[in-house]
């Protein structure tokens, strides 16, 4: 027990020192402060409609919709950008000012850094979309006048997109000498994450009589199999489209732990993918 | 005096993908540093210094060789990180910590904590002669005050070897000579310091022994004394002329420095002091000073690099 404590006690150091250098990023504070206005931008929005239309149930009904629309789409975009660019930086910048350096020196290996390191990220990720949740639900609380408990089930959700695109960015980044490539290929996660159920229609559409045509078809379906797919998480739009007070209906409910599952597993794997590249690298 | 770092036949060769031809940044070191001493790791840009520190803590690997530390192989392993404090060149230390927040990050990678963390911090900042910059941010230390709470977090742990690389570059002269006393100290309380630097004039005032590295291989190692075995004659005269140099010229003195308007020569280590002063007596030269002359530490490093350069050439 003594000594798994001890193991972890060098990577909570280095998730604390990345956390409290990450959140005064210039670049994060303005994806945050931009999103944080979007987000505010939206319940003043929803408040001059419904001065327009008089009020009333229906319009508040409306004027929450909005709100969602707006926020929901605020935090994944924004959300999805400080995650890829906190990611994708996190490692380059420490090597390229030598800090990995002073690190490396004392008595921490290469696996306790990049777990250090990696959990700093999400804590900066999970700090981020936590404020503009709150933001968010409080938004809704004001217009609708009832807390929205069903957003947190979505929040959650979202967290484990962002933590599967972080996970992988953060591999790559770890082969990276700057932030640039890393940011590019997080991004390009993102959207490989959200086409990867294309893929399936490929494999079924594939000739198997066509030698090219079931190549591209097992290709696709490998593809499939392989890939994170993001679109498993679009769940959580379901759930905003619930009335805030309603029950979680069960077959959402029995998704979410699988989700959990899903998303922690494409972590581990890009961590392990992380720790495969950065292993040998010479620094 | 035992041996706390040695290579054998450490070598770091890096495949070229294009031109097919691979580039030797270290061949077969054998170096070792001893116990309590300060030995200076010398040599041009690109010869291998800092590749040899790297290997050294783990941050690049060897492509042939051995390195021990401490007498254990496994570089790695704590109790040798333990005993390593490390100041790389140039490097960065976040501006919105204060101080004593830097070194209490690094004091916790050694597993150090509460009251025991803190007196370590108290101390290494004494020792370094920073208390009373301990709770300022570092964005308001000068580049001296944050070399010097680079060293602080090098010596945190109190580890027994310190790889100091460029401790003095970019320093005023102030800043240089309390840089250069702290080591110093650090040196008689018997911690092993090797320092790769390009200030040749300082690591000659401090340092017990010197290697010189040109193009990964070790030209030159011994103590300083053994090394500056040149030493000579200079000789201070009013001035002179073009002919009586030329005369001069001819038995082997040569103008060295003219400052404000008299003439250095230099007597070769090889013609006795008084031959010497009778030539200059024979060309009726006025006698301003005559003064012993040992060679410098740069004029060795000159010397080598030269004639290294001279024989990789041919």
């Amino acid at each position: 027990m003594s000594a798994a404590v001890d193991y972890f006690r060098g990577p909570w150091h280095i998730a604390v020192f990345t956390w409290r250098e990450g959140i005064r990023k210039k670049t994060l504070v303005g994806f945050l402060i931009l999103s944080l206005l979007v987000i505010f931008a939206s319940f003043f929005m929803s408040s001059f409609l419904n001065q327009t239309t008089g009020g009333g149930q229906v319009e508040t009904e409306i004027d929450g919709k909005l709100i969602k629309d707006i926020c929901v789409a605020t935090i994944s975009i924004f959300g999805m950008l400080i995650t890829i660019f906190i990611s994708a930086s996190v490692v380059p910048n420490e090597v390229e000012n030598k800090v990995v350096y002073t690190v490396l020196s004392k008595p921490v290996r290469r696996m306790q850094y990049l777990l250090g390191k990696f959990l700093g990220v999400q804590m900066i990720v999970l700090a981020n979309l936590a404020l503009m949740t709150a933001l968010f639900l409080i938004a809704i609380y004001v217009r609708q006048d009832e807390f929205p408990k069903l957003l947190l089930w979505s929040a959650l959700l979202t967290y484990f997109e962002f933590l599967v695109v972080s996970a992988f960015t953060f591999a790559i980044s770890c082969s990276a000498t700057s932030a640039v490539l890393p940011t590019i290929g997080g991004l390009f996660i993102y959207l490989i994450g959200n086409l990867t159920e294309y893929l399936k229609d490929v494999s079924l559409r594939s000739d198997e009589a066509d030698f090219v045509n079931a190549l591209i078809g097992n290709v696709a379906s490998a593809l499939h199999k392989t890939l994170p797919n993001l679109q498993k998480f679009s769940i959580k739009t379901e759930i905003l489209d619930l009335n805030p007070g309603a029950p979680l209906p069960a077959h959402v409910y029995e998704q979410i732990p699988n989700l959990i599952i899903y998303g922690l597993a494409y972590a581990v794997s890009g961590y392990v993918i992380a720790y495969w590249v950065f292993r040998r690298k010479e620094l | 005096m035992s041996v706390v770092i040695e290579t054998k036949g450490l070598s770091k060769i890096y495949e070229s993908s294009f031109r097919g031809q691979d580039v030797y940044a270290l061949k077969e070191l054998d170096l070792t540093v001893n116990s309590g001493e300060i030995f200076a790791y010398l040599g041009p840009n690109g010869s291998g210094k800092t590749t040899t520190i790297k290997m050294l803590l783990g941050l690049i690997f060897p492509t042939a060789g051995s390195i021990e530390i401490l007498g254990l192989k496994d570089i790695a392993s704590a109790k040798v990180r333990q005993n390593i404090g490390y100041l790389p060149e140039g490097a960065y230390y976040p501006d919105f910590l204060r101080g004593e927040e830097i070194l209490r990050f690094y004091g916790q990678l050694y597993g150090l904590s509460g009251k025991k963390l803190e007196t370590r911090i108290s101390e290494v900042l004494e020792e370094v002669g920073m208390t009373h910059a301990r709770r300022r941010m570092l964005r308001g230390y000068s580049k001296g005050m944050r070399q010097r709470i680079g060293l602080a977090q090098a010596l945190i742990s109190d580890p027994q070897i310190l790889i100091l690389d460029e401790p003095t570059t970019g320093l005023d002269p102030i800043a240089r000579k309390e840089m250069r006393d702290i080591l110093a100290r650090l040196r008689d309380r018997g911690k092993t310091l090797m320092i790769s630097s390009h200030e040749l004039l300082e690591v000659e005032l401090i340092s017990d022994r010197a290697g010189i590295l040109y193009q990964g291989e070790v030209q030159k190692i011994g103590t300083i004394d053994e090394l500056l075995t040149d030493r000579d004659l200079t000789i201070e005269v009013e001035s002179a002329s073009e002919e009586v140099l030329g005369t001069l010229a001819e038995k082997g003195i040569t103008p060295e420095d003219k400052i404000e308007g008299k003439l250095i020569l230099r007597v070769p280590n090889d013609m006795n002091s008084y031959d010497a002063l009778n030539i200059c007596k024979e060309q009726q030269l006025n006698l301003v000073a005559v003064a012993p002359r040992r060679e410098t530490l740069e004029e060795l490093f000159v010397r080598t690099v030269g004639e290294a350069q001279n024989r990789s050439t041919t």
